[in-house]
């Protein structure tokens, strides 16, 4: 079975292969998946001034006592912040709405009330408290989850779908497959060419691990920003990430592709995830043991 | 957290143990607690999440007490109190940390939701129904589907454009598979791989094209379509 719906500012696609599985547990099970989708969109959505994630960002300086739904994706955002050394940064939302991405994709709705943020904010100015379950900014800032709530969503989603074994998710680019295919294959996934909208520059085979891509062609300007200065990260046109969940690779995908192609594979090595990296002239990098598709 | 960690620091390899326990903390919590703010402040939860909310602007205003937030909202407490907060994998010891923090004192989980049949929000609500040794199984999918012979199109829509799909049917079987028109903004080359597979499946079911699901799904639901019209 396969279903698609808007979520995220993207198509969502779910399908299961089928099996044994009763098929009203199967539908049941799908619409679990789906709605996570769209509660963890409402709970971490930049876009809304009454999302959660907003309501937090207008507290500043006051522990905010949060679901732990937005506990967790900052807490790990931050977490990869420190990996990286602020090259991944959740508080890039400022920036990003001072560079036009004010705008929600799916809707074009344009974000009516922009939040301040301090000269110089950045992750380490977020306070977690995991004993009380709150987040403290301690400066004003606005947050981003973009790179990790889509990822939580489709690995919280791939949680609903495991008891089936079989299956695909791909929330527009970032996919989960999980077991095999219709022909009890692994997955296998393309990789766009980065350049040539005609054109794969790679297959990856893939079993219960998520792949994620990020590029500089998606949409209509670069937007994933260097955080550490501010500017758009140019050196590397396409980051693909092939991980144990969406969660860990969209981040770390987003976050090589900030580091650069050298320095975005060794941190990929270094966290033992898969990737593969492509600059802006073509120049490929991959990490050992990445499986390609024949 | 509070603890600063180095880039390279003992955390590193960890980080994919820690994503893995994020997605159980948040999956065990389930809809009704991880029901966001958004959602509650439509309802009557918005004048209690209001006191918390610091009128002026604050210098550098105290840490406010969970109890105070737990005092706003004490019917809360007994509306959430039945589920036990769940076990979570403890790898990772701020999750244990986290895990033994009950869930209801959480100012944004006051209202009991009255969903529709929601998965119950504690653990692993999927597993309701765990593949039984030997439950009467139903009758298989017929292996390959006959179809009418002839040349079918469909269409697929995506937000990109649309793709319409041409199947042919020779013998009961998909001969061929084709993008007959591609209306999409990208080029549809990007997903020339996908119509082959078509005939080689016997199937709609074609990979997926990451950077191009747009695509993908267009030209899927237009072989569905072309699929349907051959019955």
């Amino acid at each position: 079975m396969r279903r698609t719906e808007a979520a995220m500012g993207t198509l969502v696609s779910i399908h299961v292969v089928p099996g044994e599985a009763d098929s009203a547990a199967l539908e049941a099970a799908v619409d679990r998946a789906f709605r996570w989708f769209h509660v963890i969109e409402t709970c971490c959505t930049r876009f809304d001034a009454r999302s959660e994630l907003r309501q937090l960002c207008a507290h500043a300086g006051r522990a905010v006592q949060v679901s732990p739904m937005l506990f967790e994706a900052v807490r790990f955002a931050v977490l990869v912040a420190e990996e990286t050394d602020g090259a991944f940064d959740p508080t890039v939302g400022h920036r990003m709405e001072e560079r036009g991405f004010n705008r929600e994709y799916h809707t074009g709705q344009i974000l009516s009330a922009p939040v301040s943020q301090d000269a110089g904010a950045t992750f380490r100015d977020v306070e977690l408290d995991p004993a009380g379950h709150t987040i403290t900014l301690r400066r004003a800032l606005m947050l981003d989850l973009g790179a990790v709530a889509k990822g939580l969503a489709v690995d919280t989603a791939a949680k609903e779908l495991e008891p089936f074994v079989n299956f695909a998710i791909d929330a527009g680019g970032d996919l989960y497959l999980g077991g095999a295919n219709e022909h009890g294959m692994p997955w296998s996934v393309g990789v766009r060419h980065p350049r040539r909208d005609r054109e794969l520059i790679d297959w990856l085979r893939v079993s219960n691990q998520a792949v994620c891509t990020s590029g500089d062609y998606e949409k209509d300007a670069p937007h994933i920003l260097d955080p550490r200065n501010g500017a758009a990260a140019a050196s590397v046109a396409s980051a693909t990430v092939v991980a144990p969940g969406a969660l860990l690779a969209d981040a770390l995908a987003t976050a090589a592709f900030v580091l650069g192609p050298a320095e975005g594979i060794r941190l990929l090595e270094r966290m033992g995830v898969q990737g593969l990296m492509i600059t802006p002239s073509l120049e490929r990098f991959e990490t050992e043991g990445l499986c390609h598709a024949a | 957290m509070k603890t600063p960690r180095k880039p390279g620091g003992k955390v590193a390899n960890s980080l994919v143990a820690v994503s893995s326990a994020a997605v159980m903390a948040v999956y065990s919590a389930g809809y009704v607690r991880t029901r966001s703010a958004a959602a509650q402040m439509e309802g009557q939860s918005e004048e209690r999440r209001r006191p918390v909310v610091p009128v002026a602007p604050v210098a550098i205003a105290p840490v406010v007490p969970v109890a105070e937030l737990k005092a706003e909202a004490p019917q809360a407490e007994a509306a959430v109190a039945g589920p036990t907060p769940v076990p979570v994998a403890k790898k990772d010891e701020m999750l244990v940390a986290k895990a033994r923090v009950p869930e209801s004192s959480a100012v944004v989980t006051p209202v009991p939701e009255p969903v529709e049949a929601a998965p119950s929000p504690v653990p692993v609500p999927v597993v309701e129904k765990k593949p039984e040794p030997a439950p009467p199984p139903p009758p298989p999918p017929p292996a390959a589907p006959v179809w009418k012979d002839g040349t079918y199109t469909g269409w697929g829509t995506s937000r990109h454009g649309d793709i319409q799909a041409q199947v042919v049917i020779e013998g009961g079987r998909i001969a061929s598979a084709t993008i007959a028109q591609c209306l999409t903004r990208y080029s549809c080359s990007v997903i020339e791989k996908l119509p082959p597979q078509v005939a080689q499946r016997q199937s709609p079911e074609v990979d997926y094209v990451s950077g191009a699901t747009q695509s993908t799904n267009a030209f899927y639901y237009g072989v569905v379509e072309a699929l349907n019209k051959a019955k």
